[in-house]
């Protein structure tokens, strides 16, 4: 641990000082490429009008400004319904949805992985087979599933369905294998029932998985307008909201840019958050001795 | 006597637990993915009318379905479609080249990130973006905003613009090194922006995977001699080798199922302007045996290759 602060030391002696160069500059290269198009999103968002409209259009903003982000307030103050309503709605969505597919896809995942009980291969193959099935196909049954329970215009609607995903279920399955039968075994002969060691000792030691599956659940939910099942103006969430303001044209066109930053803070957010939080933590940890 | 009976038991009570468990997930997935899955199966092999359900005194549509089974005619329809064969046998050839070099890249990137040095959360967060940029509001905000469709336009033309590909193609061909053998090598030089943005996902499922390693088997390793190339093939790749097949099965899928595939456009296409339900049923369960064999036959192998710690 000590080491680390000296930072001349090599961390790594196998490999060579040349080997490190390398690495930074091909971390830095595909780094670059990878932070442009956020720079530039976040440069549109400050770019006055006749700047977003120049062509070529520039990466970087030359006059910044926050008129944008002054529309944006204006326009939000006019609607109908409070402006935090909107946020509320996604927000609610989001969390619920997402701590709900968590929980039951890891459910599902930890007996697959970790029981033989009949039956059990042939629903593994099925739910990943799913996975491949064309979704745009399968939305008006799904609809008109939905709309028989009548969950139309309810929460119910967007969060439900949310929550049973295969990919989350076979990722969690696919972690939860690497879990030694043997820890489980200890924990058994010390006494736990199954849900105690599902949530003491599966589910911390697969946080790495939690990331993903986050990441996943919340770029769904965050960004889906759900307009398909939501018709109610006070239900309706905060994409639906923003991309009427960005639907009014070039007038909106500032507005639209702020909005577009507005919308990638939070998932980008919860990147760094549950990154330095889950993956950081784990650091040391590894299961697999 | 109670020594057979005690595995049967065990065995009960596993299966007790197991159903327990799933059960919430399970019926999420009859209900939401397998009921309209069959329900597009029979769409597919019907004809299909949407009728307001007020009529009935309920919310939103019903779908009234007359059942034809007579002939499959949707079935014949497209397949002996010059253009939707086509179509397939681009995107399965595109998919064959792009999806190793993603998974190859991603693999690389989440090794070099999952080392320790300075802001290494930053750079994570970084080579994270793209999951954000291309998935998320530009992608969605894109329909509504000339102003987004032209801002990728530009970003894809600064990631171009550097021209190493036009510049490496030169050199490789002037030296006599050209022809259809490289030309796979020269379509993923080409496409390393598309790989590159596509792997955003797949590089946090490979440093979650290289995070459940224990040090202490790389250390164990060095004390015994091993070098880091060897403890990179006979450590970390076998530890990761599950999640090579989940990234090969993510990125398969994302790649067979992304919006601006030519297959899924055509199918999409049917549904919403043309409201052909029954044929676009019929075209995205065809389409769903070719991914579902591809996909199989690919699992199938690597699974076995697949290493599972005991």
């Amino acid at each position: 641990m000590k080491k680390r602060k000296f930072r001349l030391k090599r961390r790594q002696p196998g490999r060579s000082r040349g080997g490190d160069l390398g690495v930074y500059i091909i971390l830095t290269l595909f780094g670059v490429m990878f932070a442009i198009p956020l720079v530039m999103a976040i440069c549109q968002a400050f770019k006055p009008l006749d700047e977003l409209y120049k062509f070529p259009q520039t990466i970087l903003v030359y006059n910044p400004t926050l008129n944008n982000f002054k529309d944006l307030f204006v326009i939000m103050g006019q609607s109908w319904v409070p402006f935090s309503r909107y946020i509320f709605n996604t927000v609610f969505i989001t969390a619920i949805g997402t701590a709900g597919r968590l929980l039951i896809a890891s459910m599902g995942a930890y007996v697959l992985a970790k029981y033989d009980f009949p039956g059990g291969r042939k629903l593994f193959a099925m739910i990943t087979t799913a996975i491949m099935f064309n979704g745009y196909v399968t939305d008006i049954p799904r609809y008109l599933v939905i709309s028989g329970f009548g969950w139309i215009d309810t929460f119910l609607a967007p969060i439900v369905p949310a929550l049973a995903a295969p990919m989350g279920l076979f990722l969690m399955k696919q972690f939860m294998e690497g879990i030694p039968d043997s820890l489980l075994e200890a924990a058994k002969i010390d006494g736990a029932k199954e849900w105690g060691i599902f949530t003491k000792i599966v589910m911390p030691n697969v946080k790495p998985a939690w990331l993903t599956l986050i990441i996943f659940a919340v770029q769904e939910l965050w960004n889906n307008p759900q307009s398909t099942y939501i018709y109610s103006e006070e239900l309706k969430t905060l994409p639906y909201a923003l991309s009427q303001i960005t639907a009014g044209g070039v007038a909106r066109a500032g507005a639209g840019a702020a909005v577009g930053l507005f919308m990638m803070i939070v998932p980008i957010g919860i990147f760094i958050f549950s990154e330095s939080n889950i993956l950081e933590t784990m650091a040391s940890s590894g299961i697999k001795e | 006597m109670a020594r057979k009976r005690k595995p049967r038991n065990l065995r009960r009570r596993n299966a007790i637990t197991g159903y327990l468990f799933i059960a919430p997930f399970i019926v999420g997935f009859l209900l939401f993915l397998l009921k309209p899955m069959f329900e597009s199966f029979r769409m597919s092999l019907s004809e299909v009318t949407i009728a307001a359900a007020s009529q009935k005194g309920g919310k939103g549509f019903v779908m009234e379905t007359i059942t034809t089974w007579k002939e499959s005619n949707y079935y014949q329809a497209f397949f002996f479609d010059p253009q939707y064969k086509t179509q397939l046998v681009d995107a399965l050839k595109e998919m064959a080249i792009q999806v190793p070099a993603i998974i190859v890249f991603s693999f690389f990137i989440a090794l070099l990130l999952n080392q320790e040095f300075k802001g290494r959360g930053f750079v994570r967060a970084v080579f994270f973006l793209p999951v954000i940029l291309s998935s998320g509001v530009i992608v969605g905000l894109e329909y509504n905003n000339a102003l987004m469709s032209s801002m990728k336009g530009a970003i894809e033309e600064a990631g171009s613009g550097m021209n190493i590909t036009a510049t490496l193609e030169t050199v490789l061909r002037t030296t006599g090194l050209g022809g259809k053998l490289l030309d796979p090598v020269f379509k993923i030089i080409e496409a390393v922006y598309d790989v590159a943005l596509a792997s955003g996902i797949q590089i946090i499922i490979f440093i979650s995977a290289l995070q459940t390693v224990s040090p202490s088997m790389y250390e164990a390793a060095k004390i015994e001699g091993c070098t880091a190339w060897e403890s990179f093939w006979k450590i970390t790749f076998p530890l990761v080798s599950s999640m090579i097949l989940v990234n090969l099965v993510y990125t398969t899928i994302d790649f067979l199922m992304r919006t601006d595939n030519q297959v899924m456009t055509t199918i999409t296409h049917k549904v919403t302007p043309e409201m052909e339900y029954g044929l676009s049923a019929a075209m995205a369960w065809s389409y769903f045996a070719i991914v579902a064999v591809v996909l199989g036959v690919l699992a199938a192998i690597i699974s076995k290759k697949v290493y599972y710690y005991e």
